[in-house]
């Protein structure tokens, strides 16, 4: 079996269990969706516009509800000691990382369109550009997030700091992914035209599978004995 | 023996690298001529510059003795890679402190939220990572394994802080010594340069060498330094 076919056996595993007992994607979603709602409620809208601060405030969302997700994304393993007997399996360890990074980008991209549809609703912003313009930005982010919190996450898990080490170990590696990602979505929001995050979107999608190839390459020394 | 000799050619190397920034020191002060645009406080550029270069060289290194480490899992590898990063936290807090007095005259503000400046405090707070991980995994030898892949992805960011000025919208000055049609800064300000270039760079190496040794020597096989 190639390490493509373990991937999808371990991220369709975890999906089919976070469909049966979806308790991290409702708290993920709740999460983005009150997030947006306390901006909403928060903003001062005689000094600031809402379309100028979505795009950064959509993205930091994002980031948290990532970075909250991914120090659960072991979680179920680590309960029972299913992990130990998962390395005993014979799929290479980079399968284990796709397939842990996949299923965390679907919870993460899913978290990505509630805090977008929440931000939409509350802070009463239409999606110039079109929701495809959107989503083929969104995407590559959902992607880079997921894989670098799995990435972490996993290191974070051996730490006696555990989720304290999480934002201390990705927030500075993300930054230049929230900064591509803010950009384009609050220039999309402001109505620019696509030529203007073309750019962008390119250097989201360098980002996310330069962190899927880095992953698959380092994981084996993050999970080995 | 062995050990003895290296560790006293390295204390040798370091007190040559403190004369060669005491000199560089005097220069800036007594001989290098005045820059016409921003006055005095462009001589903390003579401070400045080094500092960066040897904060990238010691978080290269960094990354390559991890790199060596996870490969070869030998135990010098990683005390090089704390040695080093030992050091890049050291040179870069002089780098971080230095470039902000120099901001405040020629900007107006200590800080800019620009893409050069951004990436070299994310790479400062990437290493201070390594050190948490180290420090925060019961087992050691995990410990060691994990902070060298913090290493070597965190080393990531170097490549992209050195483009970072021409690829984005920058305030931080282009480079003057490392052109394609040669160095555009006076002779006087350049020597004076290459002279505390020199001094940091020896003074690093030194450190670096001592401390290794240290570290390979307290290290019992398998053992717990963190």
């Amino acid at each position: 079996m190639n390490a493509l076919r373990w991937a999808w056996i371990l991220a369709a595993k975890d999906l089919r269990i976070e469909l049966r007992s979806p308790g991290r994607a409702v708290a993920t979603i709740a999460f983005v969706t009150l997030a947006g709602f306390l901006f909403a409620v928060s903003l001062d809208r005689t000094r600031v516009q809402p379309v100028d601060v979505t795009g950064p405030l959509v993205w930091l969302v994002m980031l948290f509800a990532a970075t909250a997700g991914a120090g659960r994304a072991f979680d179920a393993e680590d309960e029972d000691g299913a992990f130990r007997h998962l390395l005993l399996a014979p799929a290479p360890r980079s399968a284990l990382f796709l397939g842990k990074a996949a299923a965390n980008a679907v919870l993460v991209a899913a978290a990505a369109a509630a805090a977008f549809g929440a931000f939409a609703l509350f802070l009463g912003l239409r999606a110039p550009g079109g929701i495809a313009a959107h989503a083929s930005i969104l995407l590559p982010g959902a992607v880079g997030l997921a894989a670098a919190g799995v990435f972490f996450g996993r290191m974070a898990g051996y730490s006696s700091l555990g989720d304290a080490l999480l934002p201390a170990l990705i927030f500075p590696l993300l930054v230049p992914l929230v900064f591509f990602g803010a950009t384009a979505t609050g220039r999309l929001l402001a109505g620019r035209p696509w030529p203007e995050v073309t750019g962008f979107a390119r250097l989201l999608w360098a980002f996310a599978l330069g962190s899927v190839a880095a992953g698959s390459l380092l994981f084996r020394h993050v999970v080995d004995d | 023996m062995g050990s003895k000799t290296a560790a006293t050619g390295c204390a040798v190397l370091a007190a040559a690298g403190a004369a060669t920034l005491l000199a560089a020191h005097a220069m800036v002060a007594f001989w290098v001529p005045t820059e016409a645009s921003m006055g005095l406080v462009q001589r903390i550029f003579y401070v400045h510059v080094p500092a960066a270069w040897t904060t990238f060289l010691a978080f290269g290194m960094c990354a390559l003795a991890s790199a060596a480490y996870l490969w070869l899992k030998d135990e010098r590898a990683d005390a090089a890679a704390v040695a080093a990063a030992e050091g890049g936290l050291v040179f870069g807090a002089i780098m971080l402190v230095s470039g902000p007095l120099w901001g405040r005259i020629a900007w107006g503000a200590y800080w800019t939220w620009e893409p050069r400046l951004t990436l070299t405090l994310l790479l400062w707070f990437i290493y201070v990572g390594y050190f948490l991980v180290r420090a925060s995994v019961s087992d050691p030898r995990r410990g060691r394994r994990l902070a060298a892949v913090v290493a070597v992805v965190g080393a990531l960011d170097i490549p992209l802080i050195h483009v970072s000025v021409s690829w984005f919208r920058s305030l931080h000055p282009e480079a003057v010594v490392i052109k394609p049609d040669g160095p555009t800064l006076h002779p006087d300000m350049l020597a004076t340069l290459l002279v505390s270039l020199a001094g940091f760079t020896l003074l690093f190496l030194g450190l670096f060498g001592l401390r290794c040794s240290a570290g390979s020597g307290r290290r019992p096989a398998g053992g717990a330094a963190a």
